[in-house]
């Protein structure tokens, strides 16, 4: 396997091993794959199973999983990868050991994803952006609402459906609002002024 | 002498502690199309929001319908200000799907490009960052160095913003004989323009005060929201992927990791001064050790022919026809390949499935997460630290809405 990796990296010894633990703790009833890094790749059983082993890697000693690196998904229509419509794809990355492990999960149309909001803040865009391109919500998000596209934009772009030259123009804005935190004016001063 | 008000309505904003104060979407100082809205009371920024999507230009969904290689072009659109190090990234993910490795000459001259880039990005952060807060001198300074550094990438590709140099399995052209030399004085003057702005900059009153403890990132809440690059390790995380992920030629160059302590504006500008003096160094030593060599990976899936023989040979025009209106044929398999770009890690998720299209391309992005993260920390500041606090952390909109 030839790839852009220095081939003498010290981090590829505990990837070799952080793959062969991976195997023997979670692949029983799971499906551990490599990728073309030789990555390890592990499927959740579900969206609650994949947040179950995402909080285990972050916690367990031997792998120290602390930091999130993205949250993505990908169109699965043609099935390939399994029964369901999407694949959501965590990336989670060591900041002590300097490897990687990619957590994956079948969800469909009409399921809901477990929000990593609360264990990481930066899961917040993220998991907007996936909403909005994918139509995948999160629950217990603290503010799920498109982020890229206008807030009445119909259709998630990045579905494999949604034609590459559809445009949806709209004439006016839309009031902006400060989002998860709105705040409460107080009218008693600015009442006069309405008039 | 004060005014005398006669309608207590005037007052009104002034006692008012909601008073909503919209920074951006064009604005010279929002560097591109972004926006905030802040809710100050009194001068304090108390909330604020960012809305983002000005510039989204569906950039994931092209790497979809376009050809592996006719995607080139778009990666130079993401980062404009360091398009060279998205291109090689970009060329870098779609080998490592394909298991290739570039000959030695070829990484060195990627190496090369990438650190120069970083250079270029640096020096647009510190001198807009400096001229935003009034410090013009330092733009002057600096920019005819980021000139000079375009005037290289010219010679090497012919463009100068837009670059789309890199192939995927090599470099669209071989760098020129000339560029040794300019390169050398380069790395020697630079430096020195680099010491001016230090002395006018490092210890300046003026800019010490603007600075230094304003729009601070501590460490847990660096790592929390995902911040990467050099606003990671000014906030005192000991992070570099050309050093903890190497990739290239990257062990075997001597360089060392900048890292600041508190995470503010000061800390920045000053991480951001010493890379690239590091940068230099890396320069300094690709350019002495610059190999001979092929610059093309001996793999026909991907190696473009010589135009010569496209002109002269049957097969080799049909091979050439084959890349470019086909494109390249990518085996199943995914990866997530990273690289340290100027403003952190910037990384391409390609999942293939076969063909010369991808069906899943994703761009990780550092500003996306830095962004992010200047919702939560511009709170407590003034409207000035909030344009001082944006300028230092370094955010394209091209990048941060693909």
């Amino acid at each position: 396997m030839t790839t852009s990796i220095a081939p003498k990296a010290e981090y590829l010894k505990a990837q070799s091993l952080l793959g062969k633990r991976l195997n023997e703790k979670y692949g029983t009833d799971r499906k551990v794959e490599f990728d073309k890094l030789n990555e390890p790749v592990i499927w959740a059983k579900s969206p609650e199973d994949a947040k179950m082993l995402f909080r285990s890697f972050m916690l367990d000693e031997s792998s120290k999983m602390d930091f999130l690196s993205d949250i993505t998904a990908y169109d699965n229509k043609d099935r390939e990868d399994g029964e369901k419509r999407f694949v959501l794809v965590y990336q989670q990355y060591s900041t002590t050991l300097h490897v990687r492990v990619r957590i994956k999960c079948l969800i469909d149309e009409n399921e809901q994803a477990l929000t990593l909001t609360d264990l990481f803040n930066g899961a917040n865009w993220l998991e907007r952006e996936v909403f909005d391109m994918f139509g995948i919500s999160f629950k217990g998000h603290p503010n799920m609402r498109r982020i890229l596209m206008d807030e009445r934009f119909s259709g998630h772009p990045l579905r494999k459906e949604y034609p590459i030259k559809q445009r949806e123009p709209f004439k006016d804005n839309i009031a902006f609002h400060l989002g998860a935190n709105p705040m409460e004016i107080d009218t008693s001063i600015t009442e006069g002024e309405e008039k | 002498m004060a005014a005398h008000v006669q309608d207590p309505h005037q007052l009104k904003d002034f006692y008012n502690p909601n008073v909503l104060i919209n920074l951006g979407p064009s604005h010279p100082a929002m560097h591109g199309t972004l926006r905030v809205m802040c809710r100050v009371n009194g001068e304090t920024i108390e909330d604020a929001n960012c809305e983002i999507g000005y510039l989204h230009r569906a950039i994931e969904k092209l790497g979809e319908d376009k050809t592996y290689h006719q995607w080139m072009v778009y990666t130079d659109r993401l980062n404009y200000c360091s398009a060279l190090n998205n291109n090689i990234a970009y060329a870098m993910a779609v080998e490592n799907v394909m298991n290739i490795t570039v000959t030695e000459r070829c990484m060195y001259i990627r190496v090369m490009c990438m650190e120069l880039s970083r250079i270029i990005d640096h020096i647009i952060c510190v001198a807009i960052n400096a001229l935003d807060l009034g410090a013009m001198t330092v733009f002057w300074l600096l920019y005819h160095w980021r000139e000079e550094a375009y005037t290289m990438i010219e010679s090497m590709c012919g463009m100068r913003l837009t670059t789309t140099y890199a192939r995927i399995g090599g470099m669209s052209y071989d760098i020129p004989d000339t560029l040794r030399q300019r390169l050398w004085k380069f790395c020697e003057e630079l430096p020195k323009a680099l010491d001016e702005v230090e002395g006018l900059l490092t210890s300046n009153r003026i800019w010490i005060d603007r600075t230094r403890g304003v729009g601070v990132v501590s460490r847990e809440d660096a790592l929390k929201y995902s911040i990467t690059g050099p606003c990671l390790r000014a906030s005192g995380v000991d992070h570099d992927l050309r050093r903890d992920r190497p990739y290239y030629i990257y062990p075997e160059l001597d360089f060392d990791v900048v890292v600041g302590s508190n995470g503010d504006v000061y800390d920045r500008y000053l991480v951001r001064l010493e890379e690239m003096r590091q940068s230099v160094r890396i320069l300094k030593q690709v350019n002495d050790k610059m190999p001979s060599g092929p610059l093309w990976v001996n793999d026909k899936r991907v190696q473009i022919p010589e135009k010569l023989d496209v002109y002269n040979k049957m097969e080799v025009l049909i091979h050439h026809f084959k890349i470019f209106m086909e494109g390249i044929d990518v085996p199943k398999g995914e990866a997530f390949t990273c690289v340290e770009g100027p403003n952190g890690e910037l990384g391409f998720y390609v999942v293939s499935r076969g063909g010369p299209k991808a069906w899943r391309m994703r761009v990780k992005s550092p500003s996306f997460m830095l962004f992010q993260n200047f919702e939560a920390s511009v709170k407590g500041g003034k409207i000035p630290d909030a344009v001082a606090h944006l300028g230092s952390v370094n955010i394209i909109a091209g990048e941060l809405d693909r």
